[in-house]
């Protein structure tokens, strides 16, 4: 897969940069990943009963709590203010952008798979940044900031990378397990692009009922007066509380 | 065996979980403490995870789940409202359904699937009645006016019912699309705020300006003579556009937009300055409007208190003059006034409205959610290598004194505050009586605007000397949800709190809710002789208030705070 996705990656890479606007929207969507994983750490702080990985934990998510701020400064400076500080201070953008769910990764995986989770990720993104940078495609102060963001992933990698051997030299089955989330990294992003496309087929059908359903009762319809009204409510009865309209 | 009542809010502001015991609340929690993320509106499945975690119950002891709303007169709204704003309503009919479609009309089976709870052992409660049953029921009052106003709930934007007891009858309402809520957030996104968020700055701007644009306003929000008010539907467009909820027609006649993330000196830029007017205008025209209703509110339901919820009650300026300038004698403000509020509500309406049991004591303290655990603290402390000291119960003694040598502390303590504001479980601490601290807050942790001013707390029996509360806002000012002028001759001693109009946010400390809050002022004091501290809420931008001590150790590890203190744990900057 390495040289299946590394070439991949440069053609995503390539078009994406050179398209007016989209660096300024990959840099926002690093931003949002950079802010769900340190989540995503500091919900393994909270959990992790193996104390000694408690300080790597912390570190790393005040390591993805400075990316997001540097990414979002990158394209707060490229001139995207809206996205950008959307990317930094708007939590909803991490729900609708699929980043964060109702549980943390630590709690949906467990230590172990957690851990091997972390690997794959952070080496992923090790590519994605080495890709960029190899093609010369940011321009000089994005490059620099990817620079320093790239040492802190490089500590990230090789101490997941030190838990993933010590698990596998126990006995574990970490390969199967590193295998698995890879998939499930491929298969997280079909969902996220068949659930835009079903959203952009069920919008069409949905227009198609506003204009066959909705048009034809255009002159019924009224909008309230303003002013105060009297209410119409059903009361305070139990059988009038337990009815949802 | 005592009753379980478990109100819940959320889908579309803040979520919130509230679980009465035998009608006593036993834990108040919104989901954005739990979830990391502000305002979220997802089911506050953590939030009610935590509540009957804290009275020690499984799920099946709940007698009812109570919804904050009625999901099906919602849809009416909506579906009704897309009919009259044919073709207008193109873009967003889709975009409503999709959510509609997707979940909430089968809101009960979602309840269940997400909570537990049997279908059959569920209310839903109306809106408006949500926050009015929220700020009634806390109340101390037995005979009151209840004023709600917000964006909108299913009909009901706008509010006045009549309470007695444990009854609460309704008496009239202003509907959708006419909002003042509506209002105010068009206006925020006029000036480059962030709707559901950027209320409090416009707020703060207006300080800066003047209202030149009274007639304007006067267009947009107009005031009948029935003591009512209506909107202007051609300017305004939150009806049928799905992001936009202002026309064209709103920059013709107030002006250019402002570019969000433009930096604001308005000494400076006259645009600036133009800005600053247009956020005093919207304010002035948002506080007639809400004396307009209040004083309709005391000629229909003549009672001396009046009680108020709604995201519109957050507006603590609004408060500030309604108490002031108002017909009531007491004023009552539900401390999480937004819809996060709407779950308490909902689940005293159950208790009281339509089981009707007696009404209870009224709601004195906001340390309603999660409490830091000692021990676990303790671990934590040494697991990530922290330099700290065990002070025990000797903490805000010491606290003060870190206060008085200029210090900025963090200071967590005990269970955290329902509803938007840090009221000393949660807090940022400083000296308030030099402007350059409040600089250094904005620098090392806050990074705000320099329009929003920073909040005062003061000991309860030295309230007076500093600034002029009058009574009707007694209950309001212990929970900051009030705007009061702060004394002339004590302006210039408390640079850091004062707005520029000389005004304040000021949160008053009663020994017997907040003992160790109160001990905390009062070392303070007794090293500097003032007793009051610049408090505003321990959260980095753009996320809630810390909750654990995890989050309080990542964000003081991510500020330029000096001190953190963690439950009597004193913590120094980790280097
Ligand atoms: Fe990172
Ligand atoms: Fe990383
Ligand atoms: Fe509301």
């Amino acid at each position: 897969m390495g040289l299946f996705r590394r070439a991949w990656l440069t053609v995503v890479s390539e078009v994406a940069w050179r398209i007016p606007g989209r660096p300024q929207r990959l840099l926002a969507a690093f931003a949002l990943a950079e802010r769900g994983s340190m989540l995503d750490m500091l919900s393994a702080v909270e959990l992790t009963e193996r104390r000694g990985l408690r300080k790597l934990y912390f570190r790393h998510a005040l390591d993805e709590a400075r990316h997001a701020a540097l990414f979002a400064g990158r394209v707060r400076s490229l001139g995207a203010i809206g996205r950008a500080e959307a990317a930094i201070e708007d939590s909803g953008q991490l729900v609708e952008a699929g980043v964060v769910a109702g549980t943390t990764l630590f709690e949906r995986l467990g230590e172990e798979e957690f851990l091997s989770f972390v690997y794959v990720a952070e080496a992923d993104a090790v590519e994605q940044f080495e890709v960029l940078l190899a093609r010369r495609l940011p321009d000089p102060e994005t490059a620099a900031t990817l620079h320093r963001i790239l040492k802190d992933e490089h500590f990230h990698v090789s101490y997941a990378r030190t838990e993933v051997e010590r698990a596998a030299a126990a006995g574990r089955p970490m390969r199967r397990s590193m295998a698995l989330h890879r998939w499930r990294r491929v298969g997280q992003a079909w969902l996220r692009f068949s659930s835009d496309f079903g959203a952009l087929m069920g919008g069409f059908w949905l227009g198609l009922a506003y204009v066959v359903g909705v048009g034809p009762f255009r002159l019924l319809g009224r909008l309230e007066p303003g002013g105060w009204q009297r209410p119409e409510r059903g009361g305070s009865s139990l059988a009038a509380a337990r009815t949802e309209g | 065996m005592p009753s379980y009542v478990l109100g819940i809010s959320g889908l579309y502001h803040d979520a919130a979980a509230v679980l009465l015991e035998d009608g006593k609340i036993v834990a108040a929690a919104q989901e954005e403490r739990f979830s990391r993320l502000k305002h979220d509106a997802a089911l506050p499945v953590r939030a009610a995870q935590y509540c009957l975690e804290t009275a020690g119950i499984p799920v099946s002891r709940v007698d009812w789940l109570v919804f904050y709303e009625k999901p099906l007169r919602k849809f009416e709204r909506i579906v009704s409202t897309a009919v009259a704003t044919f073709p207008r309503s193109w873009r967003s009919f889709p975009r409503q359904m999709h959510h509609w479609l997707g979940d909430r009309l089968w809101l009960r089976a979602n309840l269940t699937s997400a909570f537990g709870v049997s279908p059959e052992r569920m209310m839903f409660c109306e809106h408006h009645l949500s926050h009015a049953a929220s700020a009634f029921y806390c109340s101390p009052h037995d005979e009151a006016a209840i004023l709600c106003v917000d964006g909108v709930g299913e009909w009901a934007t706008t509010s006045l019912w009549r309470g007695s007891g444990s009854a609460i009858e309704p008496v009239s309402e202003v509907r959708w699309p006419h909002s003042i809520g509506l209002f105010y957030s068009a206006i925020t996104a006029h000036l480059g705020f962030a709707v559901n968020e950027g209320e409090y700055k416009v707020m703060g701007m207006a300080a800066y300006g003047q209202p030149r644009f009274r007639e304007e306003m006067s267009r947009l929000l107009r005031l009948d003579s029935e003591g009512g008010y209506s909107v202007d539907l051609d300017t305004f467009s939150w009806h049928w556009h799905p992001t936009e909820p202002a026309t064209a027609r709103l920059a013709r006649l107030l002006g250019p937009p402002r570019f969000p993330g433009t930096p604001f000196t308005p000494r400076l830029d006259p645009l600036a300055q133009h800005h600053a007017d247009v956020a005093a205008s919207a304010q002035a025209a948002t506080e007639e409007a809400l004396l307009h209703l209040v004083r309709h509110a005391h000629a229909a339901v003549p009672a001396p208190a009046l009680c108020l919820a709604g995201g519109v009650a957050l507006n603590a300026v609004c408060n500030g003059r309604i108490a002031a300038e108002g017909p009531h004698a007491h004023l009552w403000v539900q401390p999480a006034a937004g819809d996060a509020g709407g779950a308490m509500g909902a689940a005293m309406w159950a208790w009281h409205g339509v089981l009707g049991n007696p009404r209870g004591p009224a709601l004195r303290s906001c340390a309603l959610g999660r409490e830091v655990a000692r021990d676990r603290t303790a671990e934590l402390l040494a697991d990530l290598g922290a330099r700290f000291d065990d002070l025990g119960d000797d903490a805000p003694e010491r606290a003060g004194r870190d206060l008085a040598e200029g210090k900025v502390v963090a200071w967590v303590d005990g269970r955290e505050e329902w509803g938007p504001r840090a009221l000393g479980q949660r807090s940022i601490l400083a000296d308030p009586r030099s402007a350059e601290v409040a600089e250094r807050v904005n620098r090392s942790v806050k990074f705000r605007e320099p329009f929003r001013p920073f909040a005062p707390s003061v000991r309860a029996g030295a309230a007076p000397r500093y600034f002029d509360i009058p009574a009707a806002a007694a209950s309001t000012s212990r929970f900051m949800l009030s705007t009061h002028p702060v004394l002339p001759e004590a302006q210039a001693g408390l640079a850091a709190v004062t707005h520029v109009d000389g005004t304040a946010r000021v949160q008053v400390v009663d020994a017997d809710t907040s003992p160790r809050f109160d001990r905390l002022l009062g070392a303070f004091e007794e090293a500097t002789g003032v007793p009051v501290l610049l408090n505003t809420s321990f959260n980095l931008k753009g996320e809630p208030l810390v909750s654990t001590p995890v989050d309080a150790l990542a964000a003081f590890a991510r500020s330029d705070l000096d001190t953190l203190y963690l439950n009597g744990f004193r913590v120094e900057r980790m280097r």
